[in-house]
């Protein structure tokens, strides 16, 4: 495979369309329960995607590592009338796909079925997401796996760089919790853990249920009033999550992850970074596309093209509610350790340095653009979209502005942006691989702890 | 070559892609992993677009590309707003007529490759058994060897190992493009015949004419890694090539076995036995006859035996007992379900079209799948299974932490 970047999708284009492409139009009201609906209609298929939402997630872990992520998962382990087996069942039979998860600040969990199997599927979804029980059985049997999944990501360290880099440079932060816990905090969570969560957090009025596919708008508005419009939930009153904004580092430090059997040295540096509402998102959104958020940016023509340290090299901004960071990732052969993190420092310079010329902004608004609108093709991600209005607060005119906003950036404010956010100094890295060739080297990029997998 | 076109102006963008019938099983001992490598190549510059500027012109008007090879294709996709539909044919034409090869870009590629192949294997237990795993089921056929090739030819094959592959393969007559999105029949077919009908077809590559022999006694292997946390089982079947009349039975009969929690191997192994944390078995479209995978991670304290053990048996009561109406259906509803959600995006549709276009004898198979798949029968199904899943028929493998003293 040409390139590891399969995710990276960002923006779409041209002059011709660039005042054409807006999100599409949906509707959003509330429940007499607080509990908010959006509806999407679309009939390209005859699909629906059904999305629960709720504002909460691993920052209300407390010292309860993975609790958010195990409640969102034991969400169809078994309901008040059906049967973990009973719900997969039905769910599969009829050949609907579902699933729940949980990230730093959400949960959520959906199905996206046929039209015609709505009457057979949404009295089970109604019950998931309103009256799961978290059975014991279940619960025990699902917390050995995720156990063993926490296991075995350690063989992986692409897998477990992204979670080491946010507890490091998060510390005692919420937003540095592991999402999946660890084996040692799942180990200690019960069914009664779960049920006294979703009991707290997974409450109508901190909730959205978002229905986006082939419907008509009426009769969908008749069918949720009847199925949730009952909805009292536990009666507790649900505390609006609010992390206040971390501290960060001050001084440059680097974590050693030792794997003795490591081949390679998988790294990842970085600092602060911007919130998910930044007023500048856009716009540093863009200059990061070029230094590494594409084939062709700064990172990937040196590391891998120029150099063939890597077989890629790439950097993102990870946004939260009230923070964020900014990171560079690639991984090369455990010889070439130092030569590939000397090789991403001095390409990060160029930010400060040569900066931003006006042929690669040029390029990379048209690239931007080009890649923005397949991320709003179908009713599944205009669905995920919506979700990220209800939890983070954001709206359509991220979509309807987009293009108007990559258009007027100019080159010097690219650069003054640029040159002001991402990370100067402080950088934090987190290393993986075998510690006995690395431990001296390290030294000269900060302060070294060094822990196991 | 064959060029198909799907308009669908949902949004303002469309792709290519272009789909190359040569893949690692036209491979040979010495030039193992060169489709895939010359995958990579075809980025490295060509007579109009010279080293990286193919990338870089590509990006520049909008548009992202990647690229994978499989045993049987070597599959090149563009993603692009429908304005820089010139650009895209210029950026394919100008590499498909005039590949060069840049000493240089070859050394720095070979790096590249290697760091990927490093990758897989140390990210990714399933990548680090698939080369006993080829090497252990197929004794004659290429499908032996792993896309990724082995290092020692990563390390040594040569420019003119590239040229003659060039000139094998990449002729227009090899390849089925596909183009969906927000573009019109007409305007493709007037930069159709601009930039791709002047590259002269050549001679069709060499038959792969070798025939896997039958296997006549099941075989086995062990590999050894020291982190691995519990262990990890591969169990595969000769199966016939893609299309045959049991393709769809055996499709079906691998979504009754581990498509969803209820399916027959997850709800056993993982619901009830609590023995393993996952299980998948899947059956890939193939040229010549390959294989339905079952692969499995066993839970903590479980051993090998006994996961292999349980799965077996779910097998043979298949094979016995056959499976229910109702599983049957639902497998028939969850195929049509992924219909749906294939034609959800522009992406998928292209890839359909090529899939049905190369692996089922053409594209108006895709409209009459759905029929085919509803027309098997759980009687289908129970012969399929005592027909492939045989003691004599399969390859083991495990992967564990234990030495193999």
């Amino acid at each position: 495979m040409k390139k590891i970047f399969l995710s990276v999708f960002l923006l779409l284009s041209t002059q011709v369309f660039a005042s054409e492409f807006h999100f599409p139009a949906y509707e959003k009201y509330q429940l007499p329960n607080g509990m908010t609906v959006y509806l999407l209609e679309r009939h390209e298929t005859p699909l629906i995607n059904v999305k629960m939402v709720w504002k909460a997630g691993a920052v209300n872990d407390g010292k309860s590592f993975g609790l958010a992520n195990f409640t969102a998962d034991a969400l169809f382990l078994g309901t008040k009338k059906y049967s973990k087996q009973e719900l997969d069942e039905a769910l599969e039979f009829y050949g609907a796909s579902s699933s729940s998860s949980a990230s730093s600040e959400s949960i959520e969990a959906s199905i996206q079925l046929n039209k015609k199997d709505w009457d057979q599927l949404m009295p089970l979804f109604k019950e998931v997401v309103m009256q799961p029980t978290f059975p014991k059985k279940e619960v025990a049997k699902r917390k050995a796996q995720l156990i063993d999944d926490l296991k075995q990501m350690k063989e992986s360290p692409r897998s477990m760089i992204g979670r080491e880099f946010a507890s490091f440079i998060f510390a005692e932060h919420p937003y540095g919790n592991p999402v999946s816990g660890t084996e040692q905090s799942v180990a200690a969570l019960s069914s009664a853990a779960l049920k006294k969560f979703s009991e707290q957090y997974l409450q109508p009025g901190n909730a959205a249920l978002i229905v986006a596919g082939d419907f008509v708008p009426r009769e969908m508005k008749e069918k949720l009033a009847a199925s949730f419009g009952e909805w009292k939930g536990s009666g507790k009153s649900v505390q609006a999550v609010s992390v206040s904004a971390p501290a960060f580092p001050v001084e440059a430090r680097v974590l050693l992850v030792n794997k003795p059997d490591a081949h390679e040295t998988t790294f990842m540096i970085g600092g602060k970074g911007i919130t998910i509402n930044d007023p500048h998102d856009v716009e540093l959104g863009l200059a990061n596309t070029i230094l590494g958020a594409r084939f062709t940016s700064w990172l990937n023509d040196a590391l891998r093209v120029n150099s063939g340290l890597t077989y890629g090299a790439r950097s993102r901004w990870n946004k939260y509610s009230t923070s964020g960071t900014f990171v560079i990732s690639t991984f090369t052969k455990t010889k070439t350790s130092f030569p590939a993190i000397d090789l991403a420092l001095k390409t990060y310079q160029r930010i400060w340095e040569q900066g931003i010329d006006a042929a690669t902004l040029a390029s990379a608004k048209a690239y931007a653009k080009g890649q923005f609108t397949p991320n709003y093709e179908t009713s599944g991600q205009l669905a995920d979209f919506m979700g990220g209005m209800f939890v983070y607060g954001y709206d359509e005119s991220y979509v309807n502005d987009y293009f108007k906003r990559v258009d007027a950036l100019s080159l010097s404010d690219a650069n003054k942006l640029a040159r002001k956010f991402f990370p100067k100094d402080a950088l934090q890295f987190v290393v993986i691989g075998q510690a006995t060739e690395l431990r001296e080297g390290l030294g000269k990029y900060g302060k070294v702890v060094e822990k196991g997998l | 070559m064959k060029i198909f076109v799907l308009e669908d102006h949902s949004i303002p963008s469309a792709n290519m892609y272009v789909f190359w019938k040569v893949g690692s099983r036209n491979e040979y001992p010495g030039i193992t992993g060169l489709a895939h490598f010359f995958e990579h190549m075809m980025f490295n510059g060509a007579r109009k677009y010279g080293p990286k500027q193919f990338d870089r012109f590509m990006e520049s008007q909008g548009g992202s590309n990647n690229a994978y090879t499989t045993e049987n294709m070597t599959v090149y996709t563009d993603w692009f707003p429908s304005s820089a539909l010139e650009s895209i044919f210029d950026l394919e034409s100008d590499r498909i007529a005039h590949l060069q090869f840049d000493d240089a870009m070859i050394e720095s590629e070979r790096q590249v490759v290697s760091s990927e192949r490093s990758t897989g294997l140390e990210n990714n237990n399933w990548s680090f058994m698939e080369e006993a795993l080829l090497g252990t089921a197929f004794t004659a056929h290429p499908y032996a060897f792993p896309v990724i090739g082995f290092q020692s030819d990563i390390d040594n094959w040569s420019k003119q190992d590239l040229q003659n592959f060039f000139r094998s393969y990449y002729a227009p007559n090899n390849a089925v493009v596909v183009i969906a999105g927000d573009v019109s029949l007409a305007k493709v077919q007037q930069l159709a015949n601009r930039y791709f009908a002047p590259i002269p077809g050549r001679e069709p590559p060499r038959k792969i004419h070798t025939v896997e022999p039958e296997q006549l006694g099941e075989k086995r292997f062990y590999l050894h890694k020291p982190s691995v946390s519990t262990p990890h089982l591969w169990i595969v079947y000769h199966t016939p090539a893609t299309p045959s009349s049991d393709t769809y039975a055996l499709q079906l009969l691998s979504s009754i076995l581990s498509a969803g929690e209820s399916s027959r191997l997850y709800h056993h192994l993982v619901d009830d036995l609590q023995i393993a944390n996952e299980v998948s078995a899947y059956i890939p479209n193939s040229f010549d006859p390959y294989l339905l995978n079952i692969n499995a991670v066993a839970a903590n304290g479980v051993s090998a035996e006994k996961l292999e053990k349980e799965i077996l048996s779910v097998l043979q009561q298949v094979v016995q007992h056959g499976v229910t109406e109702r599983e049957l259906q639902k497998v028939k509803n969850q195929a049509l379900m992924g219909f749906y959600q294939a034609m959800e995006t522009i992406n998928s549709k292209a890839e359909f079209v090529g899939m049905y276009e190369n692996y089922f004898g053409g594209v108006q198979k895709l409209f009459t799948a759905p029929d085919e798949i509803n027309q098997v029968t759980v009687a289908d199904i129970q012969r399929v299974a005592q027909q492939y899943l045989k003691k004599s028929n399969r390859t083991v493998g495990i992967l564990g932490n234990w030495e193999d003293k």
